[in-house]
Order: structure tokens, then C-alpha cells, then sequence
């Protein structure tokens, strides 16, 4: 448990950071929001620290265990906003405040506030949910799961060899991936303050651009913004997507890799692929469909139209952007664009293995062979993805949703991307679904967001707990009619 | 000095040749197969003649075309050496020409031409039903039920028959001499990932699937003449054609629902059910005289698998749709028998009707799209992914995942007492994701020739499970020529020839062609 409470009171330290900041900049708008935030955030990040002192994560946990520490490091945050958002009263029921808190740290533009009367450390803490979220997703992709699996096990959710430049250990990694990620939040920031918004309003989409969570301050996302903001969000959904070796790189000033690696072609010509394609099937310009392309594919949610009346071809490109989603480092969602270049190379290689069975097919990333059993595995965590996209369908279809939604909601809210055609919407709203869909979807995005093994070992856990629980009520049970029986028989004796 | 004669030509395999007469599998196969269908045209245009006599002309003159076509490539070629590449696009190319031939008696009898539909819309939409009837799907768009005669409406149901087992299959079972790559033919055709071979002549095994075929679909005859009170013996061999093909076409507009009767519904379920299994089974019960189903852990999960999906449906249309009990478990059971083993037939008696699963709610539909993705046993006649597929794509889901946590670990994928092998493994997993992106790609271009998505997803997936009747404007009272254009019906009868063949023999018989464009695309580069 070490290690997981080692990650816990690390996220707790940021997470608490990050609420009494906001906390202190609702100072004035609606003060007993702000006492609220800033005093819970004070009191998290001193607990936080305190523990972390006494908490020595062990120097190899096993994979296992890190997978669980990781499902419950997510459930932790899930929690900790749910109670927050319940708390102030800016939601009135628990689960409705469990649905919004794990949207924000899953980074899934979904929602149930009204923006309008939200107060500004409440907007200010959706928003930091999902830069947490972001924070935490990128650091267990590039600096938590390369360091304990120390191989290419699990190709596509890990950096590989080129997360050795910018991780060369975990401290300086973490150091470096915190200080990218803060400065490309800053210079979205710094880009919406010059194209005229708001400090808080800035702060609120800047910090939703920077980690693909896809809040803004209002209902209608960034329809309402001006073209430049549209522009700036674009960039930077753009750059998110990408990830965070690809800021490295750019902050580096080393183009050659950028424009060597396989994964970025792809990303940029799947892009323009989705926009075109979305141009062509729909009435809208090549602006307006480009920018939706980059929203799906960094699986941010951002919107500047109601695009679900595009038509159904458009739609259908966005559905496969989102599926497919960014490039390894992301903070977004999705298979991953790597991921689905891989699958697409195994599944040519099998094509030609029909012809000859013992050809020597190889599929490489980025000029690295990968050996049979890696890419088995890769194909057994797709068909993990894939079944979880159908078991979140089924369970939205039975809560009432109607098919497309189902579909759409579950590829959505699996790739944390939120917005969906049919109830959910354009703008990610969660007031046309019931509470089951609504909860429907907590699951979903959790999984999507842990990736499928921390999320097999957490219900692996779950389940263990649960058998062990039940074996020790069975041997109690047992133990209290073997005592009953003793008693009776002890009795009987004396009679 | 005396000249020595030329030698004789010879075919690959060293065999003699006929004057004029070339050594080529794929053209002798081709040959057969339409010889065969030819024999069927043949005996539909009698039962026309006899009865209504509308289309007696059509099917006559297709028949003595696909005859004089097939006898013609079956004398002028013979079976020469197959490479594995030849293997697949004879296989292929078999199908290509099976369908476009097997399209002339619905062109010539003008079946299509309901509503003044021009001579582009007839081809298209014949080739469609001719597709959908071979491989076995049971989609259609035909929407005037009563002009086309009985014999041609019986012509309809046999190409589902024909489809069914494979037409390569019966290729294979009337050509003893093919002997190289005989298994390997049937394998590419055959559902599942691996064909049993029941006995060591493989001309002989193909004989065999046949004669337990054609026994299969006397019983169900048989059966159902027992359930319609002995009223239509066309009735009954047009159905058991549909059974025994897991197909779907029937001659009515409104299918099982027609009849409106529990004891048809159910002599249905039970054949569907039984056309979902493995013929192989189905052999060695009647060969052995004993039960080997209980025995064979596919059969087990597929009707796990029915059971689990009817009891959820059951439950959705009681609880969602305010339907009585007994309503509920005869619309659902029978529907989840339809679809899960791909056949497609329907027990709506109208639109909006209990039976007509479009109007049941969303997770219902889920459970029937999935059942659809499924479909039924290995070697059975069904289309979809095959139980035996599902189950090796979990257990490698779970395996993946263990190593995720002990990477070193040999986990050694189970099936029963059999553990599969990695070359297995690996290619379920390709088939998986070669399946996967033909339902993407599919339903991009066929949303993008018009219909809406979900009217698209169900018609990709229906048609690469061959399944028959789809979601929302393709469900089981609508028409597909209503659905979707004529490019999407294009495309969709192209992706039931893909889902028939399990996908790789079509890939695979384009891809030289693919590579050689490629090599040609560099060289003008340079």
C-alpha cells in the first residue's frame, strides 16, 4: 500500500495546492465558496505533506500493485471533488457531484453546472480538476509505468526509448514533465488574455486547453469566444494533443525528431484526413471543421457550433478521431494514435501471414521491432477497449438513453472526449440523461481515463477484497455455529 | 535424322491436357460452382412452369447461361497445382462470379422493377439480393412480394441454400482429383477459423457436410409442415432452405411472422438454433448415434450466450415497454434466435408489433447488435465472428492483462481441454481487428452515401455477420432499397461477400493486385 499512498499524498499535495488557489481567487465573488475551497485546500495539503513524510514508497513495487495504486489513486481524487462540489452546495445530490468530479479529473468535457451561477471558485475548481487530472495522467504515462515496468511490456502505455531524454530518472522527469505542462498552461493563459478574456475566464479555458479537459466558462463552450481565442484554443488543443515529449522537443528547439517520429505524422495527417473529410460531408467551412478535428482527435470537447447537425458522415469521423484520440505523453484520451498505427501494422502482418505462415513479419515503432508477444498484448488491451465501450453502450441504452446516444456517449465519455450526438449534446450536458446515465458514465470515463490494465487490476482488487470479505464472514459464521454447537453440547453434558 | 514429337502439354501436376484446354483451379472451380447453380435455376424454372408461370422465361434462359458458362470453363480447364495465393482468390473469385450470374434470373425476370425503377436500379438491386441470398445474409429489397412467381421466390431461398454450405464446398465434394489444397479450399470458405476434417479424404468430408446439409433440411421440412398443419409444402422447403442456410429471405413481406402461430415460431427457434451449430456435430451425431453437443464447449457458450441475451431482452421488453410476460419472452426469444444466429428471419407481424425490434428500446437493440457481431458455432452454417472467436479474443483479453502485472509469465490460452495455439491466437486477434476496422470504414462510407448512423452501423455490422435485417431504416418490416442508395447497396452487398468469407479470402485476393499497383506508383514516382 506504500506506494499507493505515496502517489495519493503526492496528488493530495497538488490537488490541495490547487484548491486553496482557487479558493483564494473566488475571494470576493462568493466568500463562503471561497472560505470553503481555500480551507479544505489548505487543510489537503497539509495533511498531505505531513503524510508524505511518513509514507516510503518501496523501491520496485510490482506492476500488480502499481496498477492498483493507480485505480485507487483516481478513485481518491473522484472522491475528494464529489465531496467538495456536494459540500458548497453547488451540486444538491452526491452522485450528481461524483458524475461532475470525476469528469473534471478524467478530463472529460461533461457537465451538470450551470456556468452561469456557478461562483468563480467553483468554475475555478471544475477547471483545476481537470488540470490535475491532466498533471496526473501524463506523469504515470511517462515517468510512473516506464520506471517500474522497465521494458516495452506494455508498448502504447508507455514512452518507450524516447522517454529516456526527458526522463532520464523520476525525480528529474517529474520535475521537468511539471514545469513543461505548468509553462504550456501559462502560455494558453497568456494567449487568451491577449485575445481579451477575462483573467478567469482565461485561467478557466486555459487550464481546460492545457489538459484537454474542455471546460470554459459558459454553456455554449467556446462558441460565444472571438475568433481569436478560437484560434489560440486550436494551437493549443492542437499541442496537447501531441504531448508532452512533442512540447519537450519544441521547448528544446530539436525539430529533427518532431518530424521523424512516425506517431506525429500520423497525428497531423489523421487531422487533416478528419478535417477535410468533415468539410466535405457537411455545410461548414474548412475552419470550423478543422477546429471540431482537433477538438475530437486531443479529445478535448471544445465546441464553437452545435456540429451535431453536421450530418452523419461528419459525425462518424468525429466518432473515429475520438476513438482514436492523441499521441502518447497526452493528457487526452482515446486508443492513441501509436496504438492504432501498431494494431493496423498486426493486422497487415497477419494478412501476409495467411499466405505464408512462416514469413517473419515485423511491426516497428518508430524503428524499434516489437516482438509477437508485445503486439498479442497490445491486441488483447484493444479488445479490453472495445469491450468496454460496448459494456458502457449497454449500459446507457438500458438507463433510457436512445442508440446513437448510447454509442456515441460510451466512445465519448471512454476517450474523455464528453461531447456526443443524441442527449449528451455538443456541449457535453448531462441534464438529459437520468441518474443511471448519469452514473453510467462514472465508470466509463474512469476506465478510459486509467487505461484498461490499472483498471482490470482495480477491479481485480475490488474482487479480491470482496472474495476475502466473504471468506472471513464464512469463517466467522462458521466458528459462531461450531461455538453454538460446543455450547449445546456442553450444555446437554451438564443436563 | 528423326525428329522426336513435342510432348504432350501437361498440366502442373504432370497430368495430361486436352487440346485447347488449360490448367487453371480458380476457372474449374468457378465452373462447377456455376454448373451447380445452374441446376438449381433449372429446377425453379420447372416449379415456375408448373405453378405460377410468370418467370418461367427468366429462369430458363439464366439457367442455360450459367450452364453453357459453367460446363464451358468445367470442360475447357482443369485443376492444376494451387499455391496458397491461388487458394484464396479462387475461393474468392468463385463467389464474385456465383453472385453476378446468380443475379440474371432477378434481372431478366424484372423483379425490381416495381415503381417504374429504371434498368440501373433493377442490376443494382438484383445483385444485391443475388449477394445477400448466397452469402447467406437475408437482407433485401425486394418490396412487391406477390408479382414474382413461386418458382422464382424458390430460386430465391435456394441461393441461400447453396450459400450456405459453400458453393466451393460442394465444388470440392464433386471433384475427387482436385487433390492439392482440397482442405485448404474448404477452409478458406468454411466458417470459423478451423475446419474439422472428418475423414481423410477431404473430397470426402466435403461430401459428407453435404449429405448431413441436405438431411438437415428434410428434417426441418419435415418439421415444419408438422407445425403448419401440413398446409404448404412450398412454405415448408423455402423455410428449411432459410434454416439450414441460417439465411433469412422468406416468401413472405412479413417472414415468420406471417404465419402468427407459437408452434412455427418455435419449430423456427429450434432450427435456427441447430443451423447456428457445427454441421460437424450435427455428423457425428448422426454417424455415431450419439450426442456429442453437451461434449463440445462451443456449443456450451453459445447457448449460454442465447440464453443470457434472451433473458436480458425478455427483462428489457417486460420492464421498458409495458409488453405482457408472455409477449415479451415470445418477441425476444425468438428474436434473439433470429439474430444471434445470424439468420435474420422475423416474427413482426407489422410495423410497430411486438416482434419488430427497431421500436424496443436502446439497450435491447445493444444486446441484438452484439449477438449480431457474434454469431454462431464454428463449421456451422452462421455468419458473425463465431463463439469460438469471442471466446479466444476474452481469454487473450484476460491474458494480456495478467501480463500486464507478471510479464514473464506463459499463460497458454484454454479452450475446454485444448489449449490453442499462439499462430491461432495471433490470427483471431488479426481477424479481430481486420473485422473491427471494416465496421469503422464501412460505416463511414456507407453514412457517407446516405443514412443515418445508426441506420449505417447495423447494416455494416448485419451485413459482415451476414446477418440480414439491421437497425432503425434497415430493421425487419423496412427494405433496404428504402434504406440506403444504390451505392451504399453497392457496397454493403460487397461487405456480405467479405462477412461470408470471413474476410481474408477477399483481402487477400486483392492485395497482390494492391502490391502491384504500389511497385507501379513507385517506379513513376522515380
Amino acid at each position: 500500500m506504500s506506494w499507493t499512498l505515496a502517489a495519493i499524498t503526492d496528488a493530495g499535495l497538488v490537488l490541495g495546492v490547487a484548491t486553496m488557489v482557487c479558493g483564494l481567487a473566488g475571494i470576493g465573488d462568493d466568500n463562503v465558496d471561497a472560505a470553503v475551497f481555500g480551507g479544505v485546500g489548505a487543510a489537503c495539503a497539509v495533511l498531505a505533506a505531513l503524510a508524505r513524510r511518513r509514507v516510503a514508497p518501496p523501491d520496485r513495487p510490482g506492476p500488480g500493485r502499481v496498477f492498483a495504486g493507480i485505480a485507487l489513486l483516481w478513485t481518491a481524487l473522484a472522491l475528494f471533488g464529489a465531496v467538495l462540489y456536494a459540500g458548497t452546495g453547488a451540486l444538491g445530490r452526491l452522485d450528481d457531484a461524483l458524475v461532475e468530479s470525476v469528469a473534471g479529473f478524467t478530463t472529460t468535457s461533461l457537465t451538470l453546472l450551470e456556468a452561469s451561477e456557478a461562483s468563480r471558485a467553483v468554475l475555478l475548481f471544475r477547471a483545476a480538476t481537470s488540470w490535475v487530472g491532466g498533471l496526473v495522467a501524463i506523469l504515470i504515462a511517462v515517468v510512473t509505468l516506464p520506471a517500474v515496468l522497465r521494458s516495452t511490456a506494455l508498448i502504447g502505455y508507455t514512452s518507450g526509448r524516447r522517454g529516456l531524454d526527458l526522463v532520464p530518472n523520476a525525480t528529474v522527469g517529474t520535475r521537468r514533465v511539471m514545469v513543461l505542462y505548468s509553462g504550456f498552461t501559462a502560455a494558453c493563459v497568456a494567449g487568451y488574455l491577449l485575445c481579451g478574456l477575462g483573467p478567469t475566464e482565461a485561467l478557466v479555458v486555459g487550464l481546460g486547453t492545457a489538459s484537454t479537459g474542455g471546460f470554459t466558462g459558459r454553456a455554449d463552450s467556446l462558441a460565444g469566444y472571438g475568433a481569436g481565442a478560437q484560434a489560440v484554443a486550436a494551437a493549443g488543443m492542437l499541442l496537447a494533443g501531441a504531448g508532452i515529449f512533442v512540447l519537450w522537443w519544441i521547448a528544446r528547439g530539436r525539430l529533427r525528431p518532431l518530424w521523424r517520429s512516425q506517431e506525429m505524422r500520423t497525428y497531423v495527417l489523421l487531422l487533416a484526413a478528419a478535417a477535410a473529410a468533415m468539410a466535405l460531408h457537411s455545410d461548414t467551412g474548412l475552419g470550423e471543421a478543422g477546429f471540431m478535428a482537433v477538438s475530437m482527435m486531443s479529445t478535448t470537447g471544445f465546441a464553437v457550433a452545435d456540429w451535431t447537425g453536421w450530418g452523419t458522415s461528419a459525425t462518424v469521423v468525429m466518432l473515429v478521431a475520438a476513438g482514436i484520440g492523441t499521441m502518447m505523453g497526452s493528457p487526452g484520451g482515446g486508443m492513441k494514435v501509436m496504438r492504432a498505427r501498431l494494431l493496423m501494422g498486426s493486422a497487415g502482418g497477419e494478412l501476409r501471414r495467411q499466405l505464408d505462415p512462416y514469413a517473419l513479419v515485423l511491426v516497428r515503432r518508430d524503428g524499434e521491432a516489437l516482438s509477437g508477444r508485445t503486439l498479442d498484448r497490445l491486441g488483447g488491451h484493444q479488445i479490453a477497449y472495445v469491450a468496454l465501450v460496448a459494456v458502457g453502450a449497454l449500459l446507457l441504452g438500458i438507463s433510457g438513453v436512445s442508440l446513437a446516444g448510447s454509442v456515441w456517449g460510451s466512445v465519448s465519455a471512454v476517450s474523455t472526449v464528453g461531447p456526443a450526438v443524441g442527449e449528451i449534446g455538443a456541449f457535453g450536458r448531462l441534464d438529459n440523461l437520468d441518474w443511471p446515465g448519469r452514473l453510467a458514465l462514472v465508470p466509463l470515463m474512469l476506465g478510459g481515463r486509467m487505461s484498461i490494465p490499472p483498471l482490470m487490476a482495480g477491479v481485480g482488487l475490488v474482487l479480491g477484497w470482496y472474495g476475502a470479505a466473504v471468506r472471513r464472514s464464512r469463517f466467522t459464521a462458521r466458528q459462531a455455529v461450531l461455538g453454538l454447537q460446543a455450547r449445546s453440547e456442553s450444555r446437554d453434558g451438564d443436563g | 535424322m528423326a525428329r522426336h514429337p513435342s510432348p504432350a502439354p501437361t498440366d502442373p501436376l504432370g497430368r495430361g491436357l486436352r487440346r485447347g484446354q488449360v490448367a487453371s483451379t480458380t476457372l474449374h472451380v468457378i465452373g462447377i460452382a456455376l454448373s451447380a447453380v445452374s441446376v438449381g435455376m433449372a429446377a425453379c424454372a420447372l416449379l415456375e412452369a408448373l405453378t405460377t408461370g410468370r418467370d418461367t422465361a427468366a429462369l430458363a434462359v439464366s439457367a442455360l447461361v450459367t450452364a453453357a458458362a459453367g460446363g464451358l470453363l468445367w470442360y475447357l480447364t482443369r485443376p492444376g497445382a494451387i499455391r496458397k495465393r491461388h487458394i484464396f482468390s479462387t475461393v474468392a473469385w468463385t463467389w464474385v462470379f456465383t453472385t453476378v450470374i446468380g443475379a440474371l434470373p432477378f434481372i431478366l425476370g424484372a423483379t425490381f422493377a416495381a415503381g417504374g425503377a429504371d434498368f440501373v436500379e433493377q442490376v443494382v438491386n438484383s445483385l444485391f439480393e443475388s449477394a445477400s441470398g448466397f452469402s447467406a445474409s437475408g437482407s433485401t429489397v425486394l418490396a412487391d412480394f406477390e408479382t414474382p412467381g413461386r418458382g422464382l421466390m424458390m430460386y430465391r431461398q435456394l441461393t441461400h441454400w447453396y450459400g450456405g454450405m459453400g458453393v466451393v464446398v460442394l465444388a470440392v465434394a464433386v471433384l475427387p482429383f482436385l487433390g492439392v489444397g482440397g482442405l485448404e479450399l474448404i477452409s478458406a470458405e468454411a466458417p470459423g477459423p478451423s475446419s474439422d476434417r472428418l475423414t481423410p479424404r477431404v473430397s470426402e468430408t466435403a461430401r459428407r457436410l453435404w449429405v448431413v446439409y441436405i438431411g438437415f433440411t428434410a428434417v426441418a421440412v419435415l418439421a415444419f409442415l408438422a407445425a403448419d398443419g401440413f398446409s404448404s409444402l412450398y412454405d415448408a422447403v423455402a423455410h428449411a432452405f432459410t434454416f439450414a442456410a441460417t439465411g433469412g429471405f422468406s416468401p413472405y413481406a412479413d417472414s415468420i411472422g406471417h404465419y402468427d402461430s407459437v408452434a412455427v415460431e418455435t419449430v423456427a427457434i429450434v432450427f435456427m438454433i441447430l443451423g447456428g451449430t457445427s454441421f460437424s456435430l450435427h455428423w457425428r451425431a448422426v454417424a455415431d448415434r450419439t450426442v456429442p453437443y453437451h461434449r463440445n464447449s462451443e456449443f456450451r457458450t453459445y447457448l449460454l450466450t442465447l440464453g443470457m441475451a434472451s433473458a436480458v431482452v425478455v427483462i428489457l421488453l417486460w420492464w421498458e415497454t409495458g409488453l405482457s410476460l408472455g409477449s415479451s419472452i415470445r418477441a425476444g426469444v425468438f428474436t434473439v434466435a433470429s439474430l444471434g444466429t445470424s439468420t435474420g428471419l422475423s416474427n413482426a407481424t407489422g410495423p410497430g408489433s411486438p416482434g419488430d425490434y427497431v421500436t424496443w428500446v436502446a439497450g435491447a437493440q445493444l444486446v441484438l447488435l452484439f449477438l449480431m457481431v457474434v454469431g454462431g458455432c464454428t463449421g456451422s452454417t452462421a455468419g458473425g465472428m463465431k463463439v469460438m472467436r469471442m471466446r479466444v479474443l476474452a481469454l487473450l483479453m484476460v491474458r494480456s492483462v495478467q501480463h500486464s502485472q507478471s510479464p514473464r509469465a506463459v499463460i497458454p490460452i484454454r479452450l475446454g481441454r485444448y489449449i490453442v495455439s499462439e499462430s491461432m491466437v495471433s490470427r483471431v486477434a488479426g481477424f479481430f481487428l481486420l473485422h473491427f476496422m471494416l465496421v469503422l470504414g464501412g460505416t463511414l462510407v456507407v453514412a457517407a452515401l446516405g443514412g443515418d448512423f445508426v441506420s449505417a452501423l447495423g447494416a455494416v455490422v448485419s451485413a459482415l455477420g451476414n446477418m440480414g435485417p439491421a437497425l432503425n431504416e434497415a430493421g425487419p418490416t423496412s427494405n433496404y432499397a428504402v434504406a440506403f442508395s444504390q451505392p451504399a447497396r453497392l457496397v454493403l452487398a460487397l461487405l456480405m461477400v467479405i462477412g461470408r468469407l470471413e474476410i481474408f479470402p477477399v483481402l487477400l485476393a486483392i492485395m497482390p493486385h494492391a502490391h502491384r499497383a504500389k511497385v507501379l506508383w513507385r517506379t513513376i514516382r522515380r
